[in-house]
């Protein structure tokens, strides 16, 4: 990147100025975009950069160390990555060690919001909305999951599997993506990569890319049936899919996904629908839902009430 | 919150100014997406989950100019992930893997520690402070002038040499 360029230097200007709340002078600004084509290309590069910058550092704050010993090996000697990319990965370790011990952390989130953790060794979990994880950082290949539902994605070691609790059961991973979701009536185990074991010392169940596995709750019941690779972690796009549930078990989906409060009406609480939506136009137009899913979707108190038609 | 029938304040603004904020839509960028982008304005703010507005012109501009942005995070988080994606798939094994293409998380987790130095050593060490305090907790450039006994315009230039530094370090990562 060049030192002097007088449009990056216009562009932070402007992106301080409008960044203010109390910024009004619109019309100037529009004047500045239309002077040049490579204005807004600028301002739109500086914006987004400042955006994830800021994400990020937002973010960083549930960044959790787990782990007391450096890892073995790091999963992350890409091809792409920069010295200073492999440089702040090993910060990563550091971090972990200044932290020492403190016992289970439980992270939740709230409806509408969704968090990124990172552990030391490189794994990821992402918790969907309105969801609740319990981690040690004594026992860093451990975690529960109490409620709601979250993606894994493990870096794995043969000698150490990562273990997922989850009520009763128990997931193992083999060297895995794979998404867990704790609900109602059921809990259901999604794998996008790799391999996982569902309760090992039971069923013994193999959940193979492409599959998901349900067991109702409180049963041991186990039923494994093809899914499109994609739907795997899909919330995180802002997408839910869903095959024959209960109108009741949508309105409580939609509730955490949203933010906003959904509820099935108590004559077709039980019917069943299927389909596949994005959530933020729904956040934006509650009631685009009913054309979409052939439902009634009308306004009702502090929230929206879903019939069927 | 309750859904009442009265047009808002931001629904006049919004049909007042239809045309001014087009232009501006057209003058960021927004090309074919123009269109696009009102009815997407449109729709938030008759949905009527804002509360009321100060200057609901401003909100009307600021809103756009967000949309705007979001849309070209997307596009660059899309490019991102086609060349993660066809790194991950150039001579990797398919099925069980012990290193997950989990590219999109370390590279997220990745970029925050690389914006955490960056803003650490930024000098002086206000810079990084003033941007925390205006991105992260959201105060305005005049509150934090006052809260670090500095002009307002030293506000506004720390926060350019901070954008701007994050802009190099953004576009750094992007032709690695």
């Amino acid at each position: 990147m060049q030192h002097d360029d007088p449009i990056l230097d216009q562009a932070a200007e402007w992106a301080v100025r409008v960044g203010d709340p109390g910024f009004a002078d619109w019309d100037a600004f529009t004047d500045w975009l239309e002077q040049d084509p490579a204005h807004a290309e600028a301002y739109d590069r500086v914006a987004a950069a400042v955006a994830d910058a800021a994400e990020a550092e937002a973010q960083r704050d549930v960044v959790l160390p787990a782990n007391d010993e450096a890892p073995a090996a790091q999963p992350v000697m890409r091809r792409w990555m920069s010295a200073a990319v492999a440089a702040a990965v090993l910060m990563v370790v550091a971090v972990g060690l200044w932290w020492g011990d403190q016992g289970v952390q439980t992270y939740e989130t709230a409806p509408g919001e969704t968090r990124l953790i990172a552990l030391d060794d490189g794994s990821t979990i992402d918790l969907a909305a309105d969801s609740r994880i319990a981690l040690d950082p004594d026992r860093p290949r451990l975690a529960t999951l109490e409620k709601g539902r979250a993606l894994f994605t493990i870096v794995h070691d043969d000698s150490n599997p990562f273990v997922l609790d989850v009520g009763a059961d128990r997931v193992v991973d083999a060297g895995t993506v794979f998404e867990v979701r704790l609900g109602r009536k059921a809990l259901a185990v999604g794998v996008s990569e790799g391999l996982v074991i569902f309760n090992p010392a039971g069923q013994n169940v193999r959940v193979e890319p492409g599959q998901l596995l349900e067991s109702p709750l409180g049963s041991s019941e186990v039923s494994v049936h093809s899914i499109a690779l994609e739907q795997v972690g899909e919330w995180r796009e802002g997408r839910i899919t869903f095959e024959r549930i209960s109108i009741a078990e949508l309105a409580d989906e939609l509730t955490s996904m949203s933010g906003l409060t959904f509820r099935a009406a108590a004559a077709s609480a039980g019917d069943e629908v299927s389909g596949s939506v994005l959530i933020a136009p729904i956040r934006a137009d509650p009631a685009s839902l009913g054309p979409l899913l052939g439902l009634s979707v009308r306004p009702q108190g502090d929230g929206w009430l879903i019939e069927a038609r | 919150m309750t859904a009442q029938a009265s047009p808002t304040g931001l629904e006049a603004a919004f049909l007042e100014n239809r045309e001014r904020l087009l232009r501006f839509l057209a003058a960021r960028g927004a090309g074919e997406d123009a269109e696009d982008v009102l009815q997407e304005i449109w729709l938030k703010i008759t949905a009527r989950r804002t509360g009321p507005v100060a200057s609901p012109l401003s909100y009307l501009f600021r809103t756009a100019d967000l949309l705007l942005i979001d849309r070209y995070r997307a596009r660059r988080q899309a490019d991102r992930r086609d060349r993660a994606w066809s790194d991950v798939h150039s001579g990797a094994t398919p099925g069980v893997s012990d290193a997950p293409s989990a590219d999109r998380q370390l590279a997220s987790r990745q970029l925050a520690l690389l914006v955490q130095k960056l803003l650490d050593d930024l000098e002086p060490p206000r810079v990084g402070e003033v941007f925390r305090r205006h991105r992260i907790d959201g105060l305005t450039q005049r509150q934090i002038a006052e809260e670090f006994g500095v002009s307002l315009s030293t506000v506004e230039s720390d926060l350019r040499r901070a954008y701007k530094a994050l802009a190099s370090l953004r576009e750094q990562l992007d032709e690695v």
